[in-house]
């Protein structure tokens, strides 16, 4: 443990958007609302005003008394001995009950409005796939799917489909007053209406290890005709290998980087190191890497096939050194992992 | 343990010293295997304050690393071990045992007008259990590391490679060291009260001790399952909440709750209990309202098992559920407003010594509305979705757990240190270092309560610079309540090396451990003592027992 206080300090991953959202600002307490659960807005300013007169009496008779009570003699009796009244304290007894009762309802109600999804939303449902550290969105009606961002047309009602990989989450859109754990094992639903344009933060807001703080996403709720562009499938039908490399860094940032470093330097699982080597005249080959397969080890020259192979069924050949470590399926398409590839030759030195 | 150092002084000052619990035997098998309640009291003192400013340490640490958005100390890994060993360190090892533990055992007795606890031999097992369960769990963590907060929630305690297993068993013992001593304390208080100390006669102390032994009698037992569950999946791997073998991790949510929440009013309750003998004492006046007092202490505790699902109503549970907690959740607050208001009617029209232990008792009353209130805030259903998990509950638990209880330990351990140690401190200072932690600790939490309605989730390594200007006042606040800290050990200290000798009724106590001589000698009372009156009558104080030094 005392080895790894002196670590440098990691540098945030998160992903490079391209737009950043609005700093969180305003001066109410809580930051402007995008969605519409205005209740719990309102039930929070209503409980925060009953907070701020009792704190302002209590801490008000408190201060007064010390002033005028204060003992100045060592033998200074008290001013008064009545150790009952009744009527106060039926009053500071009843008086609560039903403030907090009216609270009670309030968000009992509101809970009920956030908790049942209307049949609009259920049309629209999105899913959102948590694992160790990351975000997947699968958007609705279509087979597209976007990592560490997520799109959303304004005024049209979202549902959330939840669902994690590994360990707990939770799913939070504080701009939209939306949390949801997100389970193994389970699927969790959650739904909101996002009425304003602009550009929010996603958090995973359950403890669920090493990156958690690095578990973001960031959300654009943009209009209507600019949602039908689908601006976040932007994976090009035939790219240039720069192009392509371009993407897979993106990705590998997103999602690999986690687990994988770059440079030889040990991370939860190999480094890419020496998956592909340059030759003396340029060119640049598959390396050679020892794998356990079926429970013997042997030595391949590393292909695309591996590669590809090595995402979609990661248990099938594991690395020497890492045979008590899995890797959890990831949902990226065979263009993607061959842009991934493309990265890992580009970052051959 | 410095077991003579206090009458070292007064041996050389009188040749002939009284027979106090302190100089009664010497050596170190008079301490380490002694059925005095008030040496094993301040065994656990010294325990307890170790493991208080150890935790302390490790917060100024988790608030040092996030000055910086990216971090400043620690990789996200080492941050999520500090910010773990902060949490278990106050929860497990200071607040559960602090109050009771401590100060009950070294008051509990006295103020019953009891010899000792009822099972002496019980209440040293229960410290070696404690201090067992200290170490284990100390050493695994340094050897092992333990990075799953104090929650442990599953399945991510199950999967990672830190030393779950025997940290659980660590707090198994320490379960248990605290069902014993809550046994003994039930056991005590019916049988062994003074002639006279009728159930209603009792101080509040003893009233919130008795309720808080009834809950960690009935609930640590769940604490113990949950652990010993969670290290038979983890060795053996029974699927109980690990979903990959067919478990349910939110069933790890109920268990862990069921304990943890009424652990709350074990730490809270003991604290209610303190301050109200401060409000009477330190304001000369009887207290406001003692049968309601007495018995919100019992609601709460009975009201405490009903309510752990107010921590999971994110999780999905169903309508029906979410209802039951909500409603009973904020039930709660009645029972709890009905004891801030009777302690400010009790100081109202006092007579108010504005000494270290009220000031203390002050900060509490005033932290405590602030922590009370936002509570009520956290149970409405709605906005308590958006608050879960964020800066904001984060910054509520502390305002109860640190700004109330652990001021409520301070007010008791300046209130009864005159009495146990027979010197006393300087008060000035003391009084300095109330308000620098006051101060301290509103600067440090209130930034949190903003970031927090703002959406900054907790447990955070990093966060995005949006929230800087809040994490730097937080770290802040943080240093100024650490240099508080650091002042009261200073002064704490200094007064068992060279403190003036104490009076021997320092504030002008009624309650019987003020009977005595001060400090008290071994069996407590010269002669057994019998209980007249009323428990707050302040007609009876003898003014010149406040003016007397002790023998």
């Amino acid at each position: 443990m005392f080895a790894q206080l002196i670590q440098d300090p990691q540098k945030i991953n998160y992903i490079e958007n391209p737009v950043k959202p609005p700093p969180i600002d305003g001066w109410g307490q809580l930051e402007k609302l995008g969605s519409t659960f205005d209740h719990v807005d309102g039930l929070f300013y209503f409980t925060y005003a009953v907070c701020i007169f009792c704190f302002v009496l209590i801490t008000g008779v408190l201060l007064f008394a010390c002033v005028k009570y204060r003992r100045k003699t060592y033998d200074q009796p008290a001013a008064s001995n009545v150790t009952h009244n009744t009527p106060l304290e039926v009053l500071w007894t009843v008086v609560p009950l039903i403030v907090v009762m009216v609270m009670f309802a309030w968000g009992f109600k509101g809970s009920l409005d956030m908790t049942i999804i209307p049949q609009e939303a259920s049309r629209n449902m999105y899913k959102a796939t948590a694992r160790q550290w990351n975000w997947t969105f699968t958007y609705p009606n279509s087979p597209t799917q976007s990592i560490g961002e997520l799109w959303l047309e304004v005024d049209k009602p979202a549902g959330f489909l939840l669902e994690s990989m590994d360990v707990l989450h939770a799913f939070f859109i504080p701009a939209m007053r939306a949390k949801r754990d997100v389970i193994p094992g389970r699927y969790q639903t959650l739904w909101f209406n996002p009425v304003e344009k602009g550009d929010y933060h996603l958090f995973c807001a359950e403890y669920c290890g090493q990156d958690h703080s690095r578990m973001y996403a960031q959300v654009h709720v943009v209009s209507a005709e600019e949602f039908a562009k689908k601006p976040w499938d932007t994976w090009p039908e035939n790219p240039t290998p720069e192009e392509a490399a371009k993407g897979g860094e993106k990705i590998y940032k997103a999602i690999c980087s986690s687990c994988h470093t770059l440079d030889g330097s040990k991370g939860i699982g190999p480094s890419w190191k020496g998956l592909f080597v340059k030759g003396a005249d340029g060119s640049i080959t598959g390396g050679q890497r020892e794998v356990i397969e079926d429970g013997k080890k042997q030595t391949i020259t590393v292909n695309e096939a591996y590669i590809i192979e090595s995402v979609q069924k990661p248990d099938q050949k594991k690395a020497v050194g890492f045979e008590n470590v899995s890797m959890a399926v990831q949902p990226i398409d065979e263009k993607r992992i061959k842009g991934i590839i493309e990265f890992m030759k580009r970052e051959t030195k | 343990m410095t077991t003579n150092v206090p009458t070292v002084d007064r041996q050389q000052l009188e040749p002939a010293p009284r027979k106090t619990f302190w100089n009664c035997s010497t050596g170190f098998w008079s301490w380490a295997g002694t059925l005095d309640h008030k040496r094993i009291g301040i065994m656990y003192l010294v325990g307890v304050s170790v493991a208080f400013l150890c935790g302390g340490v490790f917060a100024l640490l988790v608030r040092l690393h996030l000055w910086n958005p990216h971090g400043m100390l620690f990789s996200n890994e080492s941050y999520n071990q500090i910010f773990t060993l902060h949490g278990a360190f106050m929860v497990f090892l200071f607040i559960i045992p602090a109050i009771p533990a401590s100060l009950g055992n070294l008051v509990l007795p006295l103020q019953l007008g009891a010899k000792d606890v009822a099972l002496p031999r019980l209440n040293l097992l229960s410290f070696y259990l404690w201090l067992g369960g200290a170490v284990l769990a100390t050493l695994s963590i340094v050897l092992g590391g333990f990075d799953t907060g104090w929650t442990f929630y599953a399945p991510y305690s199950l999967y990672t490679d830190k030393a779950v297993v025997s940290i659980g068993l660590g707090i198994f013992l320490l379960g248990f060291s605290s069902i014993f001593t809550g046994l003994n304390f039930i056991v005590t208080t019916h049988k062994l009260r003074a002639p006279g100390l009728t159930w209603f006669r009792m101080p509040l102390f003893i009233w919130a001790l008795y309720a808080t032994a009834i809950l960690q009698v009935l609930a640590t037992p769940v604490l113990g399952i949950t652990v010993l569950l969670v290290a038979f999946e983890r060795l053996y791997h029974v699927g109980i909440f690990d979903p990959r073998l067919g478990g349910d991790p939110v069933l790890f949510e109920h268990f862990f709750w069921f304990y943890s929440h009424p652990a709350v009013y074990i730490m809270v309750l003991p604290a209610f209990g303190i301050i109200s003998e401060m409000v009477t004492v330190h304001s000369r006046k009887p207290l406001f309202g003692y049968k309601l007092i007495a018995f919100s202490s019992l609601a709460i505790a009975i009201i405490s098992f009903l309510v752990w699902g107010h921590h999971m109503f994110t999780s999905g549970q169903s309508t029906y559920a979410l209802f039951a907690f909500s409603f009973l959740t904020f039930f709660v607050a009645i029972p709890t407003a009905i004891k801030e208001f009777s302690w400010v009617a009790t100081v109202w029209k006092g007579s108010i010594a504005l000494n270290s232990p009220m000031l203390y008792t002050l900060a509490f009353l005033i932290i405590f509305a602030i922590g009370g209130l936002t509570g009520v805030i956290l149970g409405a259903l709605n906005v308590d979705i958006h608050l879960h998990d964020t800066y904001f509950v984060v910054a509520h638990f502390h305002y109860v757990m640190m700004g109330s209880i652990a001021l409520a330990f301070f007010a008791g351990l300046h209130h009864w240190w005159p009495k146990v140690f027979g010197v006393m401190y300087n008060e000035t200072l003391a009084k300095i270092a109330a308000v620098t932690i006051f101060v301290g600790f509103n600067a440090t939490f209130i930034p949190q309560f903003i970031m927090g309605s703002r959406g900054m989730p907790r447990r955070y390594a990093t966060y995005v610079p949006d929230y800087i200007n809040y994490h730097r006042a937080s770290t802040i606040g943080a240093m100024i309540i650490g240099l508080g800290m650091a002042l009261m050990v200073y002064y704490l200290v200094a007064s068992l090396l060279q403190g003036k000798k104490a009076m021997q009724n320092q504030w002008g106590g009624v309650t019987l451990e003020w009977h005595t001589p001060t400090p008290p000698p071994l069996e407590n009372f010269d002669k057994p003592p019998v209980m007249v009156g009323e428990v707050y009558d302040y007609s009876k104080l003898d003014l010149e027992s406040t003016r007397t030094p002790a023998s």
